[in-house]
């Protein structure tokens, strides 16, 4: 007899056995993967519209999935109820103060809801309310910082997040560039009596009138130039006086020096001093007339000291009035220079005023330069 | 021409009426098999011996090759579209709800089914079922019901091997030609897996095993007095067979997805 048919029974015994064994090995498999023999924890919140959740909805924190939804209601009063699990393994995290937030990809990469444990460290209850992140006890505990929210180091939902704002910004800026041109044209049309058309109107009367403006800028440059020339000529006239003290000073120094030259060499002075013919006895007996002298010229020096002490403080007076004057004539020159370069480039024909560049100094030391 | 219409009718309906008579009778035998002295206990061992034993090679080659052959292009494939996780999910959907049953049916059906017609058709001929009648053993009882049993579970036991090497067994080709972990491999593959994608592997092999052992055993018996009526008899076994488990797979498929 054949082998097959002599142990039919045991090898087909044995097929089935071991696809029998193989097929619960899966399903205990899927189980444990599916999490049959674990705990979960029920909590619920609500929502504002079921868009972008379903039962079996991952609840994701920091890309692991700590949670699924397992029901959705609409109640009475047109909100969605959802009835949600958190797995055992995460179940301290749900503490007070954790919220959901629901985000939907604006181009349709489908949505996302997270989880975000509360920083107290009060654990929720099972079956507790977990408030949504946009309800308003949910953006309170936000900006009180009682929510840990990681930063979303997610460079597509980070872009994604921004997405929003930029279309809106771009529909924005679409709208109003198109409602500009309509009023440019409007306005270059002369069908405009709006703000576009005044400034228009505005901008050719300034042209008109640019013509006397640079009249009176001229004057104003000629009036400045006459001021300047004027406080020019006194301090040239304070100067002149300054050196006719300074004239003085030499004389009075040059007359120092040669007493002291004299009074340098001590031997014989007090001879010659006390000799009946001596200087002593001159200066005592010429009935004050060296001493006048010498008066005369602490006088003359108390004279310079004080004019020169009223030139400095002349100059000391003007210095700000000049610095004044000349920083008026850089900036009228500058604004003429401004006014007839926008002139020149007119905003409505041509690109406007132009941004004023500073030239940097060319001067560099020889140490700065690389050996090229 | 009316009459002729309305003879062909009465004959198909009587022919389907027959065949769903037969369906019943198997049914109602095969409650009682179990109840009864198990005359026909070794013609179903033998009959899972030959239709699911003898078959396991083919099935394993054909799934190891069709599960390779997914790995292979889908790790390829899908990556280009950012969807590499589908490869596990169209390896699911393609081994488990699908081609597994339905290319363990087809085998069986090539292999067994026209064997049963052809087996049965010879006693037909050979006049052995008259003489099951003549000492009074009932031939559905004694050599359907048998089959039948032996046809479905061989069926389940084949899926279930499909699946398995289909799922796993792929998993050692591809590592010849693109090498990924195995806990990757099965920690992806059981988070997609799911009981329901294996049960409805499971309704469908169940299914398409009472559609192939009727339809031959039923054809098997349709033979009456020639021999070269055998043949043709295996042939409408396999025909006949193949368009049924189709059909019945798309039944079962928009009952599963409606």
């Amino acid at each position: 007899m054949k082998f097959k048919i002599k142990f039919a029974d045991q090898i087909v015994g044995l097929f089935i056995l071991v696809a029998l064994v193989l097929l619960s090995v899966i399903v205990i498999l899927v189980g444990m993967n599916q999490r049959w023999f674990s705990k979960d924890y029920a909590f619920h919140s609500s929502f504002q519209s079921a868009t972008g959740v379903s039962p079996g909805t991952s609840i994701v924190m920091k890309g692991f999935t700590v949670g699924k939804i397992s029901r959705i209601t609409l109640n009475e009063t047109n909100t969605v109820d959802v009835d949600f699990n958190i797995y055992d393994t995460y179940i301290h995290l749900v503490r007070e103060f954790s919220i959901l937030e629901l985000t939907v990809s604006p181009i349709g990469l489908g949505s996302q809801l997270l989880f975000h444990p509360g920083r107290s460290e009060i654990r929720l209850e099972e079956g507790a309310f977990i408030s949504r992140a946009d309800s308003p006890e949910g953006i309170a505990w936000i900006e009180q910082e009682l929510v840990e929210i990681p930063p979303k180091d997610d460079t597509i939902t980070r872009l994604l997040s921004n997405v929003n704002p930029l279309l809106e910004n771009v529909n924005r800026t679409v709208v109003t560039i198109n409602r500009t041109l309509t009023e440019v044209n409007r306005a270059l049309a002369g069908q405009s009596s709006g703000p576009l058309g005044s400034i228009v109107g505005d901008v050719s009367e300034a042209t008109a009138r640019l013509p006397g403006t640079m009249d009176e800028v001229d004057a104003i440059i000629a009036d400045v130039q006459g001021r300047v020339g004027g406080l020019m000529d006194q301090v040239t006239d304070l100067l002149y006086s300054l050196e006719g003290v300074s004239l003085n000073v030499e004389d009075i120094t040059a007359d120092i020096a040669a007493t002291t030259e004299s009074i340098r060499d001590p031997t014989g002075l007090v001879p010659k001093l006390l000799d009946p013919k001596g200087s002593l006895k001159t200066f005592l007996d010429d009935d004050n007339a060296l001493y006048k002298q010498v008066l005369g010229m602490t006088n003359n020096i108390e004279k310079s000291i004080s004019s020169i002490q009223g030139i400095v403080s002349g100059l000391n007076s003007e210095m700000p009035k000049i610095a004044a004057v000349l920083n008026e004539t850089r900036t009228a020159i500058l604004q003429a220079q401004d006014v007839l370069e926008g002139v020149k480039n007119n905003p409505l024909i041509r690109g406007g005023v132009p941004e004023r560049v500073q030239q940097e100094s060319l001067f560099r030391s020889m140490r700065e330069g690389s050996f090229e | 021409m009316i009459a002729a219409l309305g003879r062909a009718a009465r004959v198909k309906t009587s022919n389907l009426m027959y065949g769903f008579g037969f369906f019943f009778e198997v049914l109602r035998e095969t409650l009682h098999f179990f109840r009864r002295s198990q005359v026909g206990y070794k013609v179903l061992i033998n009959q899972i011996l030959f239709t699911g034993y003898e078959a396991l090679a083919i099935n394993a080659i054909m799934a190891v090759s069709i599960g390779a052959a997914i790995n292979v292009i889908g790790s390829s494939l899908l990556p280009q579209f950012g969807q590499s996780q589908l490869m596990y999910t169209i390896l699911i959907i393609v081994i488990t709800r699908e081609l597994g049953p339905l290319l363990t049916a087809f085998v069986i059906t090539a292999r067994s089914g026209t064997a049963i017609a052809t087996e049965l058709g010879t006693m037909v001929v050979n006049h052995e079922i008259e003489a099951y009648l003549a000492v009074g053993l009932k031939p559905i009882s004694y050599l359907v019901v048998p089959r039948f049993i032996g046809v479905v579970v061989s069926m389940i036991v084949l899926t279930i091997y499909f699946n398995m090497f289909g799922l796993l067994g792929s998993f050692i080709v591809v590592q010849l030609v693109k090498p990924i972990p195995i806990n990757e491999y099965l920690s992806n593959l059981l988070s997609i897996l799911t009981v329901g994608d294996v049960l409805s592997g499971m309704a469908k092999a169940l299914v398409f095993g009472i559609v192939v052992s009727v339809v031959a055993t039923f054809q098997g018996f349709s033979v009456n007095r020639s021999s070269t009526e055998i043949p043709v008899a295996g042939i409408r076994a396999v025909g006949q067979s193949f368009i049924l488990i189709i059909v019945a797979d798309v039944l079962v498929t928009l009952m599963q997805y409606a």
